[in-house]
C-alpha cells in the first residue's frame, strides 16, 4: 500500500447560517495532502481557504464530509485532541506569559516532564534563533520576533501537521522575504507537513511543493507551482496567478497537441491544448505578459499584433506595457526585462507591434 | 537658545498654575465634602455620649474601648464584647461569601455576554442594569416576600407536599447572603464584562490548539487575562457588602446584625454616638486593610503572569 496521505479531505462542506442566508464557505471539497509536503491553499479573501484550515485545526466542524489525518477520521475530534498545531495570522501569543512559557505551553498541557519541556523549549528557541529573548514578554518583542515565537510554539509539540494562516501578511516586504526562506528551512529541518494559507500568489509560487487554488469554497486546481502557472486549468486560475492576457478565437486545425487558432486581433496563432481536453470551435487563448515583446509596427513579418501603447509602468526589474489592440477593445499587457543603460524604446501613444514567443499561447479549458 | 527654553519653561509653569486655579473649586469641594465629615466622626469618637444622643464635649476613650471591650456595670472590669466581635466576624465572612458567590454567578454571566454577537451585547447589558431602576428597599422586600414562611417558595413547596411545615429561610445568614449577592451582582458583572470584552478570543483558540482542555483554557488563559476585572468586581462588591445596612436589617430581621446595623443602632436607640463613630472608623480601617492585602496579592501575581 502506498504511504498514507497526511491529510485527506473528502467531500467536506461547511455551511454557515440557515435557510435563505445559508452560505457554503467550503463546498463539497476533496483534496489529499501528502506526507512532509509544503502545501498551499491559495485564493482571494472569502474563498474558503481559512475556513478549510479551521476545519482541519478543529475550530469548526464540517457540515458534511470526512477529514482524515494519517488515515484516521478526525472530523468530530475537538482541537485539543488533534496532533495539529496552528500559526495564527495575528500570532495569538499569550500576553501574560514569557516567550519561553509560550513555546512550552503545548508541552505543558500535554503533561510532559519538566526537564523534557525545558530541553524542547531550548531547542525550539535555537531553531528560530530566539535564545536571547527567552525571558521577554511577548509585548516586548518585534513583529518578526513574535512571528518566530508563534512558529516555535506551534512546532514545539511536534505536531503531525502544521497549519499556517497567512502568517506573513503582517510583516513588511523585506522581513516577509526573510521569513519565507526561514519557513522553508524549518519545514525541511522538521519534516513536518505544512499547510499554508495565503492570498499572495507570489508567496505561494516560491514556497510550495504543491498549490491548491480556491474560489467560492471550491478547489479549482491542485498542482505544483509550475503546473499552476504554466498550465492553469481555467480562466479564474489563469487570472488569479500572475497577469494574463485572454484572446478569443476559433480553432481551424489540430496537429497533435497544437491547435491553430484564428483570432480577430492576432490572426492565426498556434496554441498548446491541455492533454485531456477536446478543443473545438470557439476557445480562449491565454498569453503570459512575459512571453511577448514590443516590436516596431513597420515589420509585419515579426509582429503578430498591432496596437496603441496606452501606459508604460516602470517596475525596476522590468517595465510593463499596456497596449490597446487594433480591435479597440482588448487591453494587452506585456512585460520586458530592463537592460542596463537602455532607455524606453516606445512612449505613450505610440503605435507598436507585439511579437509572441513560440509556444507561448495556450488554449484554456472552458 | 536658553531664552527660548526659558520662555517655554515659563509658559509651562504658567499653564500648570492656571490649571490648578481652575480646578481649585472642585478640589475644595472634594476636600471639604470628603474629609470634613470624616474629621467630625473622628473627633466624635473621642467624646462622651450625651443623654439623648449627640455628644458632650468631654474627651473620653470609652467609645473606642467599647468597640471590642465591655465594661461590667457592677465592678467596672473589662471583658471582650462577644456580641461586637461576632458581628465583626459575621460581617467579614458574609461579605467574603457574597463576593465569592457573585463571582461564581457573575463570571459565566459576563462570559456569556462577552461572547454574544456585538449587536445583542448591549441588550444583555441593559438587562443586567434593570434592577438598578427599582429602589433597593423595594427589591429587598420582594426577596422577603419570596422567602418568608408564608412566601412563594414555602407556599409552593407546601402545596406540592414537598414539606409539611414552612422552612425558616428568612432572618438567617443565608437570607442575608442571598439578598446581598442579588443586590451586588451587577457590580461584579459589569467590570468583569468590561475586561472580558477586551479578551482576544483567538487566544482561547490558540489554547485549544495547544492541547489545553476547556477547563485548562479557563484557568491558564481566560482567568489570568481577565484578572483586572475580577479584582475590580471583587472590590466593588466587598466594600459596600461590608457596610451593608438595608439588606441585613430587613432579611436578617435585627437578629443577625452586620456592622452597618450595629453602627445605626449606636446613632439611634443606643444613643452612643462616640461608639458609633469609632465603629465607623473601624469599618473603614477593615476595608482599607482588606483592600491593601488583596490588591497587593493580586498585583504581585499579576506581575508574574500578566
Amino acid at each position: 500500500m502506498a504511504e498514507l496521505n497526511a491529510v485527506e479531505i473528502r467531500h467536506v462542506s461547511k455551511i454557515f447560517g440557515f435557510g435563505e442566508f445559508a452560505f457554503a464557505a467550503v463546498d463539497d471539497t476533496s483534496v489529499s495532502i501528502r506526507q512532509n509536503e509544503f502545501f498551499t491553499l491559495l485564493g482571494p479573501s472569502g474563498c474558503g481557504k481559512t475556513t478549510l484550515l479551521r476545519l482541519i485545526a478543529g475550530f469548526e466542524y464540517p457540515t458534511s464530509g470526512e477529514i482524515m489525518l494519517n488515515g484516521e477520521d478526525i472530523a468530530a475530534m475537538p482541537p485539543f485532541k488533534r496532533p495539529i498545531n496552528t500559526v495564527f495570522q495575528s500570532y495569538a501569543l499569550f500576553p501574560h506569559m514569557t516567550v519561553a512559557e509560550n513555546i512550552g505551553f503545548g508541552l505543558t498541557m500535554l503533561g510532559k516532564p519538566k526537564q523534557e519541556i525545558r530541553d524542547r523549549v531550548d531547542a525550539m528557541l535555537k531553531l528560530v534563533r530566539m535564545e536571547a529573548l527567552a525571558g521577554r514578554r511577548t509585548s516586548q518583542i518585534s513583529g518578526g520576533q513574535q512571528q518566530r515565537v508563534a512558529l516555535a510554539r506551534a512546532l514545539a509539540p511536534q505536531p503531525k501537521v502544521l497549519l499556517l494562516d497567512e502568517p506573513l501578511s503582517a510583516l513588511d516586504y523585506k522581513l516577509r522575504k526573510d521569513m519565507q526562506i526561514e519557513l522553508k528551512r524549518l519545514q525541511a529541518e522538521t519534516g513536518i507537513t505544512f499547510i499554508f494559507v495565503t492570498h499572495d500568489q507570489e508567496e505561494a509560487l516560491t514556497m510550495s511543493d504543491r498549490i491548491a487554488v480556491m474560489s467560492s469554497g471550491k478547489i479549482l486546481q491542485v498542482g505544483n507551482p509550475r503546473e499552476i502557472y504554466d498550465a492553469p486549468a481555467d480562466r479564474f486560475v489563469a487570472d488569479f496567478i500572475g497577469e494574463t492576457n485572454f484572446l478569443k478565437g476559433r480553432i481551424s486545425a489540430m496537429n497533435g497537441g497544437i491547435a491553430d487558432v484564428d483570432t480577430a486581433v492576432a490572426g492565426r496563432i498556434s496554441a498548446t491544448v491541455p492533454l485531456d481536453f477536446q478543443a473545438s470551435g470557439e476557445v480562449t487563448v491565454v498569453l503570459r505578459p512575459e512571453h511577448a515583446t514590443l516590436c516596431p509596427p513597420n515589420q509585419p513579418a515579426a509582429c503578430q499584433m498591432t496596437g496603441t501603447l496606452e501606459n508604460v509602468v516602470y517596475f525596476g526589474t522590468d517595465t510593463h506595457y499596456h497596449v490597446r489592440l487594433s480591435d479597440g477593445e482588448t487591453l494587452f499587457t506585456l512585460r520586458e526585462q530592463n537592460k542596463p543603460l537602455q532607455s524606453a524604446r516606445f512612449g505613450q501613444g505610440d503605435t507598436v507591434g507585439i511579437a509572441l514567443e513560440a509556444n507561448a499561447a495556450r488554449v484554456l479549458r472552458n | 537658545m536658553t531664552g527660548v527654553a526659558g520662555t517655554i519653561e515659563a509658559e509651562k509653569s504658567r499653564d500648570i498654575r492656571k490649571r490648578w486655579l481652575l480646578s481649585l473649586p472642585a478640589l475644595l469641594i472634594i476636600l471639604i465634602a470628603a474629609t470634613g465629615p470624616l474629621l467630625i466622626v473622628l473627633v466624635y469618637s473621642f467624646l462622651t455620649p450625651g443623654p439623648y444622643g449627640d455628644v458632650q464635649w468631654l474627651p473620653s476613650p470609652d467609645g473606642w474601648i467599647s468597640v471590642v471591650m465591655e465594661k461590667d456595670i457592677f465592678d467596672g472590669t473589662f471583658s471582650l464584647a462577644d456580641a461586637h466581635v461576632s458581628i465583626f466576624i459575621r460581617s467579614v465572612v458574609l461579605s467574603l461569601a457574597t463576593t465569592v458567590l457573585t463571582l461564581l454567578v457573575g463570571f459565566p454571566t459576563a462570559y456569556f455576554i462577552a461572547t454574544r454577537p456585538e449587536k445583542t451585547r448591549e441588550l444583555w447589558l441593559f438587562l443586567i442594569t434593570i434592577p438598578f431602576w427599582t429602589n433597593l428597599l423595594i427589591r429587598t422586600f420582594a426577596i422577603l416576600e419570596i422567602i418568608r414562611n408564608e412566601g412563594l417558595i414555602n407556599g409552593l413547596m407546601l402545596k406540592f407536599g414537598l414539606i409539611s411545615k414552612p422552612v425558616q429561610m428568612l432572618f438567617t445568614d443565608g437570607a442575608i447572603l442571598t439578598g446581598m449577592a442579588y443586590v451586588y451582582l451587577p457590580l461584579m458583572v459589569l467590570p468583569l464584562y468590561a475586561s472580558m470584552e477586551k479578551l482576544d478570543f483567538r487566544l482561547v483558540e490558540a489554547g485549544y490548539d495547544l492541547y489545553a482542555t476547556p477547563f485548562k483554557v479557563l484557568r491558564k488563559i481566560i482567568i489570568p487575562l481577565v484578572k483586572p476585572g475580577v479584582v475590580a468586581g471583587s472590590i466593588l462588591v466587598f466594600i459596600p457588602a461590608l457596610g451593608a445596612y438595608v439588606t441585613p436589617s430587613i432579611l436578617g430581621g435585627g437578629k443577625n446584625l452586620m456592622l452597618g446595623n450595629l453602627i445605626e443602632l449606636q446613632f439611634g436607640q443606643g444613643r452612643n454616638w462616640p461608639l458609633g463613630s469609632a465603629l465607623s472608623i473601624t469599618l473603614m480601617l477593615i476595608v482599607m486593610v482588606a483592600l491593601l492585602v488583596y490588591v497587593r496579592n493580586a498585583g504581585s501575581q499579576g506581575s508574574r503572569h500578566g
